[in-house]
């Protein structure tokens, strides 16, 4: 109905509007160079690239185990009352926005200790965590419980149930959760805005310094009068859309695998 | 219980604790940091709409008008549109097309806030001051909402951003409800002899009432906190303003572009007050969106 | 059997992809290349984006020249007083001077007179072939909301014959906490007792009626996209974006522009600096007969105790000397003597 013709439209707008204005800045520069200096042209947004790889790569190593942690804890361990009371508070995390997360680890680590990379990505991770976290405790709920009672039947441990039986058999759900929790990650601009801003200009892998992004790229760009600018950013912004759209196909292509191979429907992601 | 049982669930339980203190930690830290600018203002913070940095006053009623206005306008007009889609999607629409367009429909969810906002700023912005704006203020320029002449940058700028936010989300878990709606309770009503239409409006919306309700909740949440992308397109207008077409602020992207840029520690500790009423505000609309879901599970109609 | 083994296989090849990319991360900051960058003492600073374009000259510099490898980030003069006061900055930059509130905040802090420029009065009216006049109590009209449109009589007595259109003028002003907006608001109080009692002077203000920007780029941003916009921004940005600036009527009458001369002529009304090198140099007096009166020092501002206060004092001491020949193609005026000695000394005070 014209509803679904509407918002269809106005996603292709979006996506197509974007392609062509970033056309013309798509050059081996734009992804080795750092910026040009203030007045000239050219330059790129390798920094950012790298800076954003980096950011994501430490938020997905301090948000999946957590994440992970948390889900079998609800789901293998706790009692109703405890299963509640931690779910109840992912769904608030996950309803916190961005900013306040932001503010909350710039007052937590940044004031007296400067900007860092990892304070950036502890905030990405805090907003990560409840995607990873739901998405887990979904296929675990999955896993069927006669798996679990047959391997502790058996003698096996519980913790070893867990690990060698339970998980291996979740893993599909996880490595979904965990592909658009990063997807999300990689796009957003507020955590990063108070945590890892003021960065230097050239390509670092360093995650205790702060570092560049992609986001907060075509966040400065967007504002600025520089049609230059305007055109980098529209090209960082088909990077970001490119990265999050293959991000989403994958996971969803594992989904569908996934439920060819068990036959269970393991949940929409 | 073996000593590998009980580490093991020790470590999960920690986890676990972790968890909630991170949500206890971050309400607790915001409220903290605000406490010197709740203890110097007080309650009146709230209605008082100046924020002037020269003469130190400060207030959130602009902003907190700001967040109400652009959230109720983009969910009066993300809502019906959400509908409609998950209605196509689920009743009408062929069943080939039915994968494809749910799809890209997600995809649109997916897009990160600044690349919408910088859409808004160069491709929506001058659309609306050269064609839209134009058209309503001839038409509909009577009304103090449209008063005023175009802008690129204004409230109603950032009101169409956020629906294109709010959209994929509630038509998504609307999509999800219509799906789950029991067979019999569709064939049931057809066979007593209602159109199509009918069965829709009269058995299948009203049986999905609450969880329309929560997703609706939802994507409020997610416009009263969205941050980026409204501050790119909203204009950073100080004061409150009849028409939609005027600059305007929200409690996020006030925040967004004020808080490290304090001139003066009260001006700073007053940000963190915005920054806390906003807390609240997302937390009271995620709280009303989990009071409904359980009242809805609980009556079986979820 | 076959199951388990698969998905131990899956498990596996998880771990090894993780690894690797560990192993890929480690060696790539390990074997980062052992360039001068690597070698060079790294100094962080924020602030000002009026000084912004300068300084962005002296970061490719200073890297041969000191070995300094230099960050900084355009975040707005009342940010980079913010940040040097916790200390999560090596230096900080500003154009409004500190308060007295601020200094203490800062617990042992001083401000530099480091460069000197013009506010611009950039505008986006397409068609006009001179440059447009303006006075400072018209300015102040402006943006108090008192002339809305760009055919005002106000305005045609300025610029007979002009063609003035009867577009709508929108100010521009910069939303974040900014030193140009001190600048800018210090000048209109100056000219207009009424801008002086309503609204005051300061890095941000109770704006009565237009749109904001964030930062310089953003204010020049705004401008470039809106027709009928004027706004105030260092000349700097004008430039670059080719924004049409206009020419404001200093204290002799005549009508300056925010060129080298006129910024030179208002830098040389300082003769003597006060201790704690506040500098106001708006609306300077007749006997300045070129001089541009919407023009400003902008500072740096260390602490008096630090670490790094040897890379420091050898930054700047290279900023006021030779930084500052970088300075003319940006329409940066070199800072006149007096500043330059009582900069020079009040640099001492910097110690680790």
């Amino acid at each position: 109905m014209l509803a679904a013709v509407l918002a269809v439209s106005v996603l292709v707008i979006l996506v197509a509007s974007v392609a062509i204005k970033a056309a013309g800045a798509f050059s081996w520069d734009f992804f080795t160079q750092p910026q040009a200096t203030f007045g000239e042209s050219g330059g790129g947004i390798a920094p950012a690239i790298v800076g954003t790889i980096v950011l994501v790569f430490w938020a997905t190593v301090m948000a999946v185990p957590m994440g992970v942690l948390v889900a079998i804890y609800v789901s293998e361990f706790a009692g109703p009352r405890a299963a509640r009371t931690v779910r109840v508070a992912l769904d608030v995390l996950n309803g916190v926005p961005a900013i306040v997360v932001g503010i909350f680890v710039f007052g937590l680590l940044v004031v007296g200790h400067g900007q860092s990379g990892f304070y950036g990505s502890f905030a990405l991770a805090i907003l990560m965590i409840p995607m990873v976290s739901r998405a887990t405790q979904e296929v675990l709920a999955l896993v069927p419980r006669s798996l679990r009672e047959a391997s502790l039947g058996l003698g096996i441990s519980r913790w070893r149930t867990v690990v060698s039986i339970v998980l291996p058999a979740a893993i599909g759900g996880i490595i979904t959760g965990t592909i658009l929790a990063v997807a999300r990650a990689a796009g957003e601009t507020a955590p990063l805005l108070f945590t890892s801003s003021i960065a230097a200009n050239s390509v670092s892998w360093d995650a205790s310094q702060p570092l560049q992004s992609i986001p907060l790229t075509i966040f400065t760009y967007s504002e600025s009068p520089s049609p230059q600018d305007h055109q980098q950013a529209w090209a960082a912004a088909l990077l970001l859309i490119v990265f999050v759209l293959i991000a989403s196909v994958t996971a969803r292509a594992l989904f569908a695998w996934r439920r060819r191979r068990t036959g269970v429907d393991a949940g929409q992601p | 219980m073996r000593p590998g049982d009980l580490l093991f669930r020790a470590v999960t339980a920690l986890a676990a604790f972790a968890a909630v203190a991170l949500v206890v930690g971050i309400a607790y830290e915001v409220v903290r940091q605000a406490a010197p600018a709740i203890a110097h203002f007080g309650l009146a913070f709230i209605w008082n709409t100046t924020w002037n940095p020269i003469t130190r006053d400060f207030g959130a009623g602009a902003f907190i008008v700001g967040t109400l206005v652009s959230s109720f306008f983009a969910i009066l007009l993300a809502a019906p549109l959400a509908i409609a889609i998950a209605l196509f999607l689920t009743e009408l629409a062929p069943r080939w097309l039915r994968g494809p367009v749910a799809t890209l429909v997600e995809l649109l969810a997916a897009i990160p806030s600044v690349v919408l906002g910088l859409w808004g700023i160069l491709v929506l912005g001058p659309f609306l001051a050269g064609t839209i704006e134009p058209w309503l203020s001839k038409w509909l320029g009577w009304l103090p909402l449209f008063s005023g002449s175009p802008s690129q940058a204004g409230m109603l700028n950032a009101i169409l951003i956020l629906t294109i936010m709010i959209v994929p989300i509630v038509s998504s878990i609307t999509r999800e409800l219509f799906l789950r709606v029991p067979r019999e309770l569709r064939e049931g009503s057809l066979a007593l002899g209602t159109t199509r239409w009918e069965a829709i409006r009269g058995v299948v919306i009203p049986y999905c009432g609450p969880g329309i309700a929560a997703a609706i909740i939802l994507g409020v949440g997610r416009a009263v906190g969205e941050a980026i992308a409204v501050t790119q397109v909203i204009g950073g207008g100080t004061t409150l303003h009849r028409s939609l077409f005027a600059p305007a602020d929200t409690l996020a992207s006030k925040i967004a572009s004020s808080y490290q840029g304090a001139s003066t520690k009260l001006e700073g500790e007053s940000v963190l007050y915005l920054a806390a009423i906003l807390l609240v505000i997302a937390l009271l609309t995620n709280i009303a969106a989990q009071v409904v879901v359980r009242r809805a599970e609980k009556r079986g109609v979820l | 059997m076959l199951t388990k083994l698969v998905n131990h296989w899956k498990l596996g090849a998880l771990a090894i992809l993780a690894t690797s990319v560990v192993v890929a991360g480690a060696f790539a900051s390990a074997a980062s290349p052992a360039s001068q960058r690597a070698a060079d003492t790294k100094i962080t600073g924020a602030g000002s984006s009026f000084v912004f374009p300068l300084v962005s000259q002296w970061i490719p510099a200073l890297g041969p020249a000191l070995g300094i490898d230099l960050t900084y980030a355009a975040v707005g003069s009342g940010a980079g007083i913010a940040q040097i006061t916790a200390r999560t900055v090596d230096f900080g930059a500003s154009d409004a001077p500190m308060s007295p509130d601020q200094f203490s905040a800062c617990k042992g802090c001083v401000q530099i007179p480091w460069a000197l420029a013009a506010t611009s009065i950039p505008y986006n009216v397409p068609g006009l072939k001179k440059r447009v006049r303006l006075t400072g109590a018209v300015i102040a009209s402006i943006y108090l909301g008192k002339i809305t449109q760009w055919n005002d009589k106000a305005l045609q007595k300025l610029n007979p014959g002009a063609g003035l259109p009867a577009t709508k003028i929108t100010p521009v002003y910069r939303s974040d906490n900014s030193g140009t907006s001190y600048n800018f608001t210090d000048y209109l109080a100056s000219v207009s007792p009424e801008w002086k009692s309503k609204i005051g002077v300061g890095v941000n203000a109770s704006w009565p009626t237009g749109i904001g920007g964030k930062g310089s780029s953003g204010v020049a941003g705004v401008i470039s996209r809106t027709e009928g916009a004027i706004g105030y921004v260092d000349i700097a940005y004008a430039l670059s974006n080719k924004l049409q600036v206009a020419s404001v009527q200093n204290k002799a009458g005549a009508f300056a522009d925010p060129g080298l001369r006129g910024t030179a002529a208002a830098g040389a009304t300082v003769t003597k600096v006060p201790s704690n090198n506040e500098l106001h140099i708006v609306n300077p007096p007749a006997s300045q007969k070129l001089a541009y009166p919407i023009c400003t020092f902008t500072y740096v501002i260390l602490p008096t105790k630090t670490a790094k206060a040897a890379e420091l004092r050898k930054f700047v001491f290279w900023a006021l000397t030779k930084g500052q020949t970088y300075g003319p193609k940006l329409l940066f005026v070199p800072i006149p003597l007096p500043v330059l000695a009582a900069s020079e000394k009040t640099l001492l005070q910097v110690k680790s």
